[in-house]
């Protein structure tokens, strides 16, 4: 078993704490008000989420994006704060996403951070949007030690927790799993309400063949973007039907390619996690991200978990998909342990990689 | 080099000094894009937010000041949505 059981330099919380979680990296604009009370609870008081869907074919550009945020950002909040049945006044710290993601979205929430900091004289956390994930997962399910597949529409990661750092086991080469499967729902112009990702794997249950793909395995890592090439040269292929299954034998549809494409893709993952795995010898498998709410995903990484006598978490929805509430959850801990950002170091980047961040948190 | 630029300077008065601080403390926290070609300094006097612009080219003049007044608009309305409640701590 990977790690002897050290203790964890989180000392026990004095009293309750209370942190406002800022999410806008992407194309959700999330906020969530995380607890952490005196007897060790962590509770989830509050967490609203606003999505903005475009229309089918389309992907979401970054000015659009940061106009929808700037719209919604300030309803969510106050609803969130509604729900959650707390004042402002009451909060401990802002948390919110510095990093990575898209740059106008993050800095239009970043503005609204600093705006509530300075009117309410709060600390702000600016939290790296992967350990967010990950923290999310870890308080949600209770996994111990897990290797942590981090797949949404923007990373593809496999990570594994030591000496107080996420390290990247593997990683995606070009582009992310939930970025291949959305540019592919585009190509065969699925609705993305309520995400494209979604409606790729109701599609892939109806599909019949699984079609050649490349399969692209580099050592402990993968490469997405000949995939995705290839399954839309399927659909350029004089066998391809789009409106679907006609009878006849010999046809490619496109729920047969959602089908090959998930199947391909996902045991991809499962490969390298399962590589991961191998090399720290744990037995424990942590989901999150976008994709991980994937059912298919989920069934495929629980049968390579039974065969090494290991077990699979994942979260759903409210949790996988990003979210305010995960912010709340790893920034807090950070200012528990004295962290806090200063408000000239709160601007927001694109690029952050997880391993950068000091998990002063754990043990 | 300067003094052919273009330049385009922007009063926003607040409601009140305290605002009109904090609109400036939070937008300066981002440095313009391109910081080599625009040039950007933000001041508060009394209640009233002034930014000027110095830039290369009228484009950057109008990307600099549509961004900045995009980015105040953004803190007026946090500012009008919160403003009265943080004004207004429980007692207790």
């Amino acid at each position: 078993m990977p790690g002897k059981t050290r203790k964890t330099p989180l000392k026990d919380a004095d009293r309750d704490y209370l942190a406002l979680g800022l999410e806008g990296s992407a194309n959700k604009l999330g906020a969530g008000i995380m607890k952490h009370s005196k007897d060790g609870a962590a509770i989830v008081l509050s967490n609203i989420r606003h999505t903005y869907i475009t229309p089918p074919g389309e992907g979401f550009q970054p000015r659009d994006t940061a106009l929808h945020h700037r719209e919604w950002a300030l309803k969510v909040i106050n609803d969130c704060l509604t729900k959650a049945g707390v004042s402002m006044h009451e909060i401990d710290c802002i948390c919110f996403t510095k990093g990575p993601g898209m740059g106008a979205p993050l800095q239009s929430v970043a503005l609204i951070a600093r705006t509530l900091s300075l009117l309410f004289s709060k600390p702000l956390v600016g939290v790296n949007h992967c350990v967010g994930h990950i923290e999310m997962g870890r308080e949600i399910t209770g996994a111990q030690n897990p290797v942590v597949l981090y797949v949404s529409g923007g990373n593809t990661q496999v990570i594994a927790y030591s000496r107080q750092c996420y390290r990247i086991f593997g990683e995606t080469l070009d582009i992310a799993v939930g970025n291949c499967l959305d540019r592919f729902a585009r190509i065969i112009n699925l609705s993305n309400d309520p995400s494209p990702g979604y409606n790729i794997e109701q599609e892939a249950k109806k599909g019949n063949r699984l079609l050649s793909l490349p399969y692209a395995t580099k050592g402990m890592d993968i490469s997405l973007s000949g995939i995705l090439s290839a399954a839309e040269a399927y659909t350029q292929d004089k066998r391809f039907r789009a409106q679907g299954a006609t009878g006849d034998e010999d046809t490619i549809t496109p729920q047969d390619l959602c089908f090959s494409l998930q199947e391909t893709v996902f045991a991809m993952l499962v490969e390298i996690t399962e590589r991961a795995m191998a090399h720290i010898g744990s037995k424990e498998v942590l989901i999150v991200g976008g994709v991980g709410s994937n059912e298919r995903l989920q069934q495929m990484m629980g049968i390579m978990a039974q065969e090494r006598q290991a077990r699979v978490f994942a979260t759903d929805e409210r949790f996988c998909i990003d979210n305010g509430i995960m912010i709340a959850q790893a920034g807090l801990l950070s200012y528990r342990m004295g962290y806090e950002t200063p408000l000239a170091k709160t601007t927001c980047t694109q690029r952050f990689r997880t391993d950068e961040v000091h998990v002063a948190w754990r043990a | 080099m300067t003094e052919n630029w273009h330049s385009v300077t922007l009063n926003i008065p607040f409601a009140s000094e305290k605002h009109a601080l904090i609109a400036k403390q939070v937008i300066e926290v981002d440095s313009e894009l391109q910081f080599h070609v625009v040039k950007r300094t933000i001041e508060v006097d009394g209640h009233v937010l002034i930014a000027a612009f110095s830039t290369l080219t009228v484009r950057l003049a109008r990307l600099a000041a549509n961004a900045f007044l995009e980015n105040v608009d953004l803190v007026v309305r946090t500012l009008e949505r919160f403003g009265e409640e943080a004004e207004n701590p429980p007692s207790s």
